[in-house]
């Protein structure tokens, strides 16, 4: 066994195991074993398990996002501090700057790279199961041989084997399989698209004024033209089963970004204002952290210095700024 | 003969720190800033590597990115620079000799 299959032998066995246990249910409710419909539903199954163990994770993060609110004044005077500066050692400082304050005040709006690193070996784990599966090779655990056939010959709609790929489609051997072939395409227009809505979903309407106009949202957008050559990449050569998975994943953070955004924009963007809208539309509207408003006002105030009064000019204009000045006058 | 001994055994970590600046260029902004910490993971690994080799630097690099999770706190955190270090890094990255910045 070499290194990553060591690895990913745990995982591949939860995969299996997550699998089984789908098929079995719906076997047990009156499904057909064997039919593609049942291992199809097992997949979606399977992304529903992984999806909803990764929400404390969001939840965490959306969190987060909300308290950013409250360090706003602070936020805001270390991006002034920066202001206009744009080579590399003030923008490393304010990196810096930021981080510290993120971590002084417990508000660190970025998720890690774990919920990412979580679902990449689910991903491989799953990608090697079909292709184990693909030549009739039982799994490494609750997955036997027997239904690993049967996972591997189950087809969507009844013609397109789950094992196989857009290449594979193309090059069978008894010449290129079209239907399993424009099925695949066909998943990729979707993942795409899905991807594609998800990212503008959050990019229209999420993202507050002063994000839009940083270097690395614009480095975003730019990549929201580039994933769909990405998908079509590994369209190609990932097997129908894991493409599946892949969907249903998109289509599970379609919604649920849509959900989050409805319903808990982050402060200050064109989501927040429409929520705001529908709201008042329904007379439901109870005005927000109110205190966060006002910290940002009452931050300002005092900073402003009070020019020192010399005891004549006191005296003309009038005015009383300080008592010792009319203690003196009188 | 001495600057050829100290290329060959800089090899690696050059090799590991241009897969690396790779990897940041190409894939690293596909899913967007998500790192709670300063310098990000990657950033991070490039600096141990630069100045411990792919070894140290590769285990101080797994370490980070272990320590990156939603729970942790985040904030600023440099790779650890390494006692006596005699190369020179140039403005790419990569590690060099102080005779070969001479010549």
């Amino acid at each position: 066994m070499d290194l990553l299959s060591t690895i990913l032998w745990p995982l591949k066995w939860v995969v299996e195991l997550l699998l089984v246990a789908w098929h079995w249910v719906f076997s047990a409710i009156g499904l057909d074993p064997a039919a593609g419909l049942t291992w199809v539903l097992s997949i979606v199954g399977l992304v529903l398990v992984v999806r909803a163990a990764l929400i404390p994770l969001f939840v965490k993060q959306i969190k987060n996002q909300r308290r950013m609110m409250e360090v706003a004044p602070q936020l805001k005077k270390i991006q002034e501090k920066y202001k206009g500066k744009k080579d590399q050692f003030s923008r490393e400082a304010m990196s810096r700057e930021t981080m510290e304050l993120y971590k002084k005040t417990g508000t660190n709006p970025l998720g890690s790279c774990l919920p990412l690193l979580v679902q990449m070996p689910i991903f491989f784990a799953l990608f090697s199961v079909l292709n184990d599966a693909q030549h009739s090779k039982e799994g490494v655990g609750p997955l036997n041989a027997t239904l690993a056939d049967q996972f591997g010959d189950a087809s969507l709609f009844g013609f397109a084997p789950l094992h196989l790929s857009f290449s594979g489609a193309m090059n069978a051997v008894g010449g290129p399989e079209v239907g399993v072939m424009v099925v695949a395409a066909i998943m990729v227009v979707l993942m795409t698209a899905s991807q594609f809505i998800t990212q503008l979903q959050i990019v229209s309407k999420n993202i507050s004024d002063e994000t839009k106009a940083s270097p690395m949202f614009r480095q975003q957008k730019v990549l929201l033209y580039i994933l769909p050559f990405v998908f079509l990449f590994s369209g190609f050569t990932f097997p129908l089963g894991v493409m599946f998975y892949w969907l249903t994943s998109n289509i599970w953070t379609m919604v649920q970004q849509f959900l989050i955004i409805r319903n808990m924009p982050m402060p200050g963007t064109e989501a927040a204002k429409q929520r705001e809208e529908r709201l008042a539309r329904k007379g439901k509207l109870v005005v927000e952290s109110p205190s966060a408003e006002t910290v940002v006002v009452q931050e300002k105030k005092p900073t402003q210095r009070q020019q020192p009064m010399g005891k004549n000019r006191a005296k003309k204009t009038g005015g009383a700024p300080g008592t010792p000045n009319i203690k003196n006058g009188s | 003969m001495n600057a050829v001994v100290d290329s060959v055994l800089l090899l690696p970590r050059n090799s590991a720190v241009a897969a690396l600046k790779a990897y940041r260029t190409v894939i690293s902004p596909l899913y967007g800033e998500v790192c709670r910490y300063y310098p990000s993971c990657s950033a991070y690994a490039v600096a141990a590597i630069q100045q411990h080799g792919v070894v140290i630097g590769s285990a101080l690099g797994a370490a980070r990115i272990a320590r990156c999770h939603p729970w942790a706190a985040g904030g600023v955190d440099d790779a650890p620079a390494k006692k006596n270090f005699r190369y020179d890094v140039t403005p790419h990255g990569f590690v060099i000799t102080n005779s070969q910045r001479k010549a």
